[in-house]
């Protein structure tokens, strides 16, 4: 257990998942040494618990980590598990951008943790959309794009990074945890960290949104922060196996299709905006990806600079509407036994997403 | 109960004598997007009207009509006028110095009325002439719809002249939207008991929080093709069809990439949309598709029982759509 006595390394953990992670640590009776590896230490702390220890550092500095050499040698000595969260997950990066935040940050801190004498545990953090645009059942063992390609350069480099973590599993003791886009919390509907859904749902809220590429009836997996923290928590914790991938997404039962998100955006808006109804706005239309891409070209010969945000806004994400998928959850459910843990279905928690956005004016809810 | 068939007898159009380029259009300052652009949407030229005013094109497209249809002027009982430009409704602009933005020597111009003069130009004296206005491109759909349910309901009523007609101001730009505009007039004849082109049904949206055209042009353009769907499937509902039944799209002379995208929306083929119109025409305000079912029936591809969809869309705003069975 990650408990008194030990020393936790949290890389990005002042992110979205990075700050639950170390809240739901520090929250323990018995809490572990928590060691928050930042790029701007100053500000950086200011929302983590009290006793959280924060050293400024950079994974772009290499297996250095941007550390004194005094401070690494203390860590390497120091630090039992390492929870690496940090990632560039900004969707449209040029590559080498993307590759250089998430396969090379990476990289430094897997060479950091094989110098960690104590070690014992490492838990990476990616994305189930690491099977690019593959379509149908994806398991979790799966690394394996099925030479359909990416969405995106975030999906790309998060691919790569996995194929650079699983060539280093037989050395390190590492699990993967594996995210769907992060909404939310369930419980409150705050979003700690406004990422490209909420910027659709706000185009939506605008009038701004005329269509979105998909099948009416394809599957979205959006998930709640909470679950996920909670999850990752449990499985690093309780279940931790070395070599091993898990879901942490709201999976087939959990999710919604496009069709019913949308419907359910919409009603939100006409539940906390009574007003909005006055402005008359139309969902968007679910269309094939040719007229989609028709539109966008459209757009982007018109050279309409606030279409023009508005559609790449979209177009970040938008490819990954048309191919569905089905993300295998079986050993995540097994792991999970006995936690009380299941994620919950999008649909009742997303109208506390949409008004916490609205209420927020769209920015990130208040702590 | 059983209601009367209505249709559309005949329709007749005319156009300006001067037709530009989009270069010409271009050199003139007429133009926002480079000429370019507009020819990938599928546009060639505007037709300007330099020398006639918006009355004297309507008074020509009702002319034909009448001859053409052989109709009885006392057969007439309402007139319908639809002007898309609030301009279009009054005679005061036919002295302005530019022949569209109001000019308002004497007060008094603000009652001299299109209609009135149709009416009395070609001796309708049993008609009784209304203006149909705020209606921007939609306004002879609502000529129509209003006419045809006036057939419907008045049991003496046996016809209903619409007549659409509107000019740009001479030094107007020709583009909105990245649509390039023309004049032109319109008229079309319902008559009571007529089978050919029956109108099956018509649908129509007003969303009136995107009044403002030049505040909200990006929410209009955002809200055009789901808002198209939504009204076309409607429509067809309330004509007990799919777009399956229709044979042949009618369009608004709108920008043809417009007219792609919205196809995709519908899953209708291209080859089945009557788009010569427009790069041959551009985008006559009110008057596209009734002008574009007058070529389409002339070019003899419609065969009887065939059904047509027409669809448009005006500032306001206003989403139209009409099926029609040959």
């Amino acid at each position: 257990m990650t408990a008194a006595g030990r020393t936790v390394l949290v890389t990005g953990g002042t992110g979205t998942l990075g700050r639950e992670l170390v809240r739901r640590l520090a929250a323990r009776p018995s809490a572990p040494r928590i060691v928050v590896l930042s790029r701007s230490a100053s500000g950086a702390d200011a929302r983590l618990p009290a006793g959280v220890r924060v050293v400024r550092g950079d994974l772009a500095a290499g297996s250095g980590l941007g550390l004194s050499s005094a401070e690494r040698d203390e860590l390497s000595g120091e630090v039992n598990d390492v929870l690496h969260c940090a990632a560039d997950t900004r969707f449209m990066l040029p590559l080498e951008e993307a590759r250089a935040a998430n396969v090379g940050g990476t990289h430094a801190i897997l060479d950091f943790a094989a110098g960690c004498r104590a070690l014992g545990r490492m838990g990476c953090f990616s994305t189930v959309y690491v099977a690019g645009r593959r379509t149908g059942w994806i398991a979790e063992s799966d690394l394996d794009d099925g030479g359909a390609g990416f969405v995106n350069s975030y999906e790309r480099s998060k691919h790569e990074m996995e194929r650079e973590v699983r060539r280093r599993m037989g050395d390190l003791p590492i699990a993967v945890y594996r995210l769907s886009t992060l909404i939310g919390d369930s419980r409150t509907g705050a979003v700690s960290g406004p990422n490209a859904f909420h910027a659709a749902l706000r185009l939506l809220y605008h009038g701004l949104a005329p269509m979105v590429p998909g099948r009416p009836e394809n599957r979205v997996d959006v998930v709640a922060v909470d679950y996920v923290a909670d999850a990752a928590s449990w499985l690093f914790d309780r279940r931790f196996e070395a070599g091993r991938t898990y879901h942490l997404c709201s999976g087939n039962e959990g999710s919604s299709t496009l069709a019913e998100l949308i419907d359910e955006v919409v009603e939100a808006f006409h539940r906390f905006r009574p007003e909005w109804r006055r402005r008359h706005v139309e969902k968007p239309a679910i269309v094939d990806p040719e007229t989609y891409d028709l539109f966008v070209r459209s757009v982007e010969e018109t050279g309409n600079e606030v279409l023009l945000r508005a559609t790449r806004a979209v177009q970040s994400f938008a490819g990954q509407l048309s191919c569905p998928k089905t993300f295998d959850t079986r050993a995540t459910e097994a792991a999970l036994a006995g936690s009380g843990l299941r994620p919950p279905r999008v649909l009742d928690f997303l109208p506390k997403v949409v008004r916490a956005c609205l209420e927020s004016d769209w920015r990130e809810s208040a702590a | 109960m059983d209601f009367p068939t209505i249709g559309i007898a005949g329709v007749t159009y005319r156009l300006p004598s001067i037709a530009r380029t989009l270069d010409d259009l271009d050199a003139r300052g007429a133009l926002r997007s480079a000429p370019a652009v507009l020819a990938g949407f599928g546009f060639e030229r505007a037709w300007v009207a330099e020398s006639e005013t918006a009355l004297e094109l309507a008074m020509g497209a009702v002319g034909d009509l009448l001859a053409e249809t052989d109709a009885d002027p006392d057969e007439i009982g309402v007139i319908l006028y639809a002007g898309a430009l609030t301009s279009s409704s009054t005679l005061a602009t036919d002295s302005s110095s530019d022949g569209a933005a109001l000019h308002l020597p004497d007060v008094m111009d603000l009652f001299k009325y299109p209609v009135s003069r149709i009416q009395a130009e070609f001796g309708l004296t049993r008609a009784t002439a209304v203006g149909v206005d705020q209606q921007a491109c939609a306004s002879l759909f609502s000529a129509i719809r209003i006419g045809r349910d006036m057939l419907v309901a008045e049991p003496e009523l046996r016809a209903v002249l619409c007549v659409a007609a509107d000019r740009f101001p001479t030094h107007a730009p020709r583009e909105m939207i990245y649509n390039v505009v023309s004049d032109a007039a319109c008229a079309a004849l319902l008559r009571k008991d007529w089978r050919g082109n029956r109108i099956l049904a018509c649908g129509h949206v007003t969303k009136g929080a995107l009044w403002d055209a030049s505040e909200m042009e990006n929410e209009i353009i955002a809200a055009y093709f789901p808002t198209a769907r939504t009204v076309i499937r409607e429509t067809l509902e309330r004509a007990g069809l799919s777009i399956d039944d229709i044979d042949w799209i009618v369009p608004h002379n709108v920008s043809l990439r417009s007219w792609e995208i919205l196809l995709g929306l519908l899953d209708f083929p291209r080859e089945k949309l009557f788009a010569e119109n427009i790069a041959r025409v551009g985008h006559t305000i009110a008057s596209d598709n009734l002008l574009n079912l007058r070529d389409l029936l002339d070019s003899g591809r419609v065969r009887e029982g065939e059904r047509l969809l027409l669809f448009t869309f005006g500032y306001g705003l206003h989403w139209s759509c009409m099926v029609v069975e040959r």
